[in-house]
């Protein structure tokens, strides 16, 4: 391959004889590395290793963590199933269906609220989009686990609950 | 002719045009409006529609303005947004904006023109509005909420001007005006629910789609009502497979904007619990589920000429698949084998509106086909006589007792249709078909008018369209190929059918057609007129 | 009989270094790996809360690959994809045959070589089997039925064969060196032979015991230093170890020929791929660094000073593991309940071991070990020389391992270019300036 006629540094730099031989080169990356292993040996404490169940990291106050639904003074979900969270969600992971309310100043209530946790994408467009704040991502739960599929997706009552009830 | 300059722009109408219709034409669009409709008399309380007129010192409502040569109209300058705005404020003064909870939400009047022209700061808080009565039932259909409506009194107009009911009327004066029915009157008459198409805001609900689902998730397709045999124009709305309400589709021909209660109830039938969604095969008395594969052998006895002793189509069926059933019954029984349907099915009573007294939806069509009905009695006598395989599409004859009897003692009939009915369950082999909203066809009202509807949901189960399985049905009685898809075959029908006529199924015009010659020429039905 | 139970014992002690070695590579490849990058590594699994420091992890590992279920792809060549595991370790395993790990040890009066089977072609037997490697990999990579296992095989089939020459060429300077020598005075008779022949391994290792200019170890190393580059170099290739672990490059090739592999034909390769680290550190350790033998301790000089060698080593161990247990104990107390749980004994534990082990030296102090007889001079010295042999061998490995998680993977077209354009010519160079040499002095 000819580099003639490109202009001066548009190939890359031609190496030197001391670097093409790789040994010398070698020789100083383990240096680097042994070194590491060394510090390391004698500093455990120093890691930033996190002993993930034991210690826990703290998030802001923004993180967006795991739903939950607001109540009314009553207890009973503030939401009124506009739907307008499930419109907006682009991981379309809302199923509500609305029901008629007995009391007439409320009128319309969330028969079912279902998330699919799994499919939720913890982008907060849900609250924002919420114009009764009665969806919120400020649990700060974000350890999700569960041995199937189906235990991933969370009714109202479990969404109603507070943050201390059940295992996510 | 009147020649005038609307925002510039010269048109020329015929004398005795309103000004909004001109306006419309001009802009392209209608001007901001609640109240005026152009199949109801103009009331002109909204006052949204105002222009301004040179000449004239005020700003005029243009509903209720008829067009003068000459005139300079502009809709568009600022004193007349400033106008419009400002009424647009007094008519959501007492609005309750809870749009979270109102059916109305995504096709709403309010919502559309606060945010075209609207998009000013409310100067009333929410808690100083005034109230009136939520959540009113006021007939088996409609669903009233006071404090939404902005009084432009169009249901109060279509219940006198075209049920001539007069149900609904407007109480009361100044703030505390609001429509209602009078004590002990309900809103019952067989059109209620145009009164919720008609309310551009969302006083008046269905009750039947209250909170069924957000207006904006649903998708729309052209669709003709089954209900009865005029055929109005609908529009199927739908989400997720499922059908949530229908609505009328304006056909000035057929049904104006509006339908009946009735039709638009027929959605409930597809849904319907007892939906055929699997062939059934009867063993031990028993329907019992069995695969199409499977049926291929079940049915070789019947699939060869000779093999069928008497086919009954029905006028349920949409034009293309009576075409192919009336081509199976050449193939496999004989031209003389082949009975229409059971003659004076589905009778009932008609209003002099829209609702006809048949109510099937392609009683023309079978005409058109070729194939005659029989009375109860003839029909009868037919089976009896019959000895070998009764295939029976669609309808459903054993709901008349008459026939079920005989048809209980037939050993082997094959039926397609829709649901396990009384005839399915007399049936030795029920295969699936589709029901009118999840095919496409085509279907002849009482006029001649030929119609067209398109699928909108997907059949249930191992379901298929009526239309493959008879084609199936005839290459394995060794009639001519598949037509392979819906085009083709409606070549094939147009070529049959209208034979010598420039006419081709496949580019009927979205009005509907009513081909020259083949029925009576129809009387347009004053639908929309009322 | 004696022969056959001889051979029998050396083999079983064969087999348990290297799989002994195995479990440590494992381990010493996982927590090595770790502390290179600044993190802690696997330190969760526990015997009775005891963890190790992440020795139990290997154990867990293999009881998790043996009861895992073995998924194998439908279209797989049955018989070709069972084999293949089978065949890949069984070749590791038999390359040990000829490698010499001590010179002879005396058991009542008979002395018995400490190489399993001394070939006189032993050089030979290890190029021709380390190759039928190959088979095994390209067997794997064909009968998975899968492109990225075959284009596995196909990687390390080209490798393999691009740089066995390069092997050989680096030997064959190292075999004419030390065939042209006398064998060393003390190794004659067991030898049987005045003069060495370079292909066989005992002759080799026994060529590296002398002393060159008077103070400078004869090892490979030192008179063979490019052959060794070369050689080394060529045994990572052919290990498939990092920088030269193309066949297995995850970023284009997923897992490469064991891709359709599980459960415990899964677990073979990985063995094998460790067990042929052993091969390599034991060959580099028997070609260019004396094998078994003690820089400037021959087995002369040790068993005449077997007494006092003893005693300092035994002083040296009861010191050093003192000190040991003394740190031990130190951060048992500083720790004292950090956990909450079992894992608060380990210190403890920890240091009463080392405790253990400095009493052990202490006891073996009382024995006068001063005055060892000849007999035990002389098991002293066989023992010493197969200490020094796993010693080299656990560096050399220990240099897979950390050669692997300093270097970055090389493209395959350098590889090829390295193989063929670099390596060959100085391989050449190499042997004809060694002959030439030889040929002078």
């Amino acid at each position: 391959m000819s580099f003639e006629g490109l202009p001066k540094g548009s190939c890359a730099k031609k190496t030197s004889f001391r670097d093409s031989i790789y040994f010398w080169e070698i020789v100083r990356g383990l240096g680097v590395t042994i070194g590491h292993l060394v510090y390391n040996i004698f500093h455990t404490s120093e890691m930033p290793t996190l002993q993930y169940p034991e210690e826990k990291k703290i998030y802001s106050d923004r993180f967006r963590g795991r739903h939950r639904l607001m109540k009314r003074e009553d207890g009973s979900p503030r939401c009124v199933a506009c739907q307008m969270c499930a419109t907006v969600c682009p991981a379309d992971c809302i199923n509500i269906d609305a029901a008629e309310h007995p009391d007439s100043e409320i009128e319309k209530f969330p028969e079912t609220f279902v998330i699919d946790l799994l499919r939720c994408v913890y982008c907060g467009l849900c609250e924002e989009a919420c114009p009764c704040d009665a969806i919120r991502l400020d649990t700060g739960i974000y350890e999700i686990a569960a041995d199937s599929r189906d235990k991933f997706v969370v009714d109202k009552e479990f969404l109603l609950n507070d943050r201390e009830h059940g295992s996510y | 002719m009147a020649k005038l300059t609307i925002d510039g722009k010269e048109i020329e109408v015929p004398d005795g045009t309103r000004l909004f219709d001109a306006c419309t034409e001009a802009r392209g669009r209608p001007l901001p409006h609640f109240c005026y409709h152009p199949d109801l008399p103009v009331a002109g309380v909204c006052r949204l529609c105002q222009v301004e007129i040179e000449g004239m010192p005020k700003l005029a409502i243009a509903c209720n303005t008829i067009v003068r040569d000459g005139m300079v109209v502009h809709t568009m300058n600022e004193r007349v947004n400033k106008a419009n705005q400002q009424v647009l404020e007094l008519h959501l003064i007492n609005h309750p904006v809870d749009c979270p909870i109102c059916d109305q939400a995504g096709e709403c009047g309010l919502q559309d023109q606060y945010m075209e022209f609207g998009l000013y700061d409310s100067k009333v808080e929410q808690s100083d509005k005034g109230h009136k009565a939520k959540v009113k039932v006021i007939g088996p259909q409609v669903i009233l909420d006071q404090e939404r409506c902005v009084l432009c009194s169009r249901c109060v107009r279509f219940c006198r001007e075209v049920t001539k009911t007069g149900e609904l009327g407007i109480y009361d004066r100044g703030d505390r005006a609001h429509v209602d029915v009078a004590p002990g009157v309900e809103l019952d008459n067989l059109y209620s629910l145009n009164t919720v198409d008609l309310c551009p805001v969302g006083a008046l609900t269905s009750r039947d789609f209250r909170f069924q689902k957000r207006v904006w998730m649903l998708k729309s397709t052209e669709g003709i009502c089954p209900g009865c045999a005029t055929g109005c124009n609908i529009r199927i709305d739908h989400h997720g497979g499922r059908i949530f309400r229908l609505k009328p589709r304006y056909n000035p021909e057929v049904n104006g904007r509006w339908m009946c209660d009735r039709g638009r109830m027929t959605y409930k039938v597809v849904h319907d619990e007892k939906r055929l969604d699997s062939p059934l095969k009867k063993s031990g008395g028993q329907l019992a589920p069995l695969q199409w594969s499977e049926l291929e052998g079940e049915l070789s006895g019947m699939l060869k000429p000779g093999g069928v002793s008497l086919v009954i189509g029905s006028s349920h069926l949409a034009l293309e698949e009576l075409f192919l059933l009336k081509q199976l019954g050449l193939q496999v029984a004989g031209e003389d084998q082949i009975i229409g349907g059971l003659a004076e099915s589905d009778q009932k009573d008609g209003d002099d509106l829209l609702l006809s007294s048949d109510r099937t939806p392609n009683r023309a069509g079978l005409a058109l086909v070729g194939l005659e009905e029989m009375k109860a009695d003839l029909l009868a006598d037919r089976i009896k006589e019959a000895r070998g395989t009764i295939l029976i599409h669609g309808g459903n004859p054993a709901a008349d007792p008459l026939l079920a009897e005989v048809l209980a003692n037939c050993q082997h009939v094959v039926y397609i249709g829709t649901h396990v009915n009384e005839t399915a369950q007399l049936a030795a082999y029920a295969l699936p078909g589709a029901s009118w909203a999840e095919k496409a066809g085509t279907f002849v009202n009482q006029d001649g008018r030929l119609q067209q509807f398109q699928s909108a949901v997907v059949c249930p189960g191992s379901a298929r369209e009526d239309w493959r399985v008879l084609a199936e049905m005839l290459v394995l009685a060794g009639g001519e190929e598949s037509p392979g898809n819906l085009d083709t075959l409606r070549k094939r029908v147009s070529s049959e059918l209208f034979n010598g006529q420039e006419f081709d199924l496949n580019t009927l015009s979205a009005l509907g057609v009513v081909p020259s010659g083949l029925a009576e020429p129809a009387d347009p039905v004053a639908g929309g007129e009322g | 009989m004696m022969l056959f139970l001889d051979t029998l014992s050396k083999i079983g002690f064969m087999f348990v270094l290297i799989m002994g070695m195995v479990v440590v590579l494992i381990w010493m490849e996982r927590k090595g790996a770790a502390f290179i990058q600044d993190r802690t590594g696997p330190n969760r699994a526990s015997i009775a809360g005891i963890r190790l420091a992440g020795l139990v992890h290997p154990v867990a590992d293999v009881f998790k690959l043996l009861f895992k279920e073995d998924i194998q792809p439908a279209n797989r060549h049955r018989a070709l994809y069972n084999i293949a595991p089978w065949l890949v370790m069984a070749v590791a395993l038999s390359t040990y045959a000829v490698i010499p790990f001590g010179d002879y040890i005396s058991i009542a009066g008979r002395k018995v070589s400490l190489v399993a089977a001394d070939l006189n072609v032993g050089l030979l037997y290890i190029l021709a089997v380390a190759s039928l490697g190959t088979y095994g990999v390209i067997m794997a990579g064909w009968a998975s039925n899968n492109k990225f296992t075959f284009l596995g095989g196909v990687r390390a089939t080209a490798q393999m064969i691009s740089y066995e020459i390069n092997m050989g060429l680096a030997l064959i300077g190292l075999v004419l060196v030390f065939s042209s020598q006398a064998t060393p005075e003390h190794l004659r008779e067991f030898l049987g032979a005045d003069f060495l022949s370079g292909l066989r391994l005992t002759h080799l290792v026994a060529g590296q015991g002398d002393l060159l200019w008077g103070f400078l170890p004869k090892w490979g190393v030192v008179v063979q230093p490019l052959g060794f580059l070369l050689f080394i170099t060529a045994v990572f290739a052919e290990t498939n170890r990092n920088p030269f672990d193309l066949p297995e490059g995850e970023s284009e090739i997923v897992a490469g020929y064991h891709l359709e592999y599980s459960s415990m034909k899964f677990a073979l390769f990985f063995m094998a791929e460790y067990a042929h680290m052993v091969i390599g550190a034991a060959l580099v350790a028997t070609f260019y660094f004396g094998g078994y033998q003690v820089p400037w301790l021959p087995r002369p000089v040790l068993e005449a000073h077997a007494g006092s060698l003893l005693t300092i080593k035994l002083i040296g161990v009861v010191i050093i593991s003192m000190i040991f247990s003394l740190l031990f104990f130190r951060r048992a107390q500083r720790e004292k309940g950090k956990f909450g749980d079992a894992r608060d004994r380990e210190p403890g534990l920890g240091g009463a071991l080392w405790l253990i082990v400095a009493l052990g030296a202490l006891g073996g102090l009382v024995l006068k070990p001063w005055g060892i007889g000849a007999d035990g001079a002389s098991l002293f010295a066989s023992l010493i020389q197969v200490g020094a042999f796993v010693v080299k061998l656990v560096f050399f490995a220990w240099l897979f391992i950390w050669v692997r998680w300093t270097l970055p993977r090389f493209r395959y077209d350098q590889l090829m270019a390295l193989g063929w354009k670099v390596m060959l010519p100085l391989g050449l160079a190499n042997l004809v300036v060694t002959a030439v040499v030889l040929a002078m002095v």
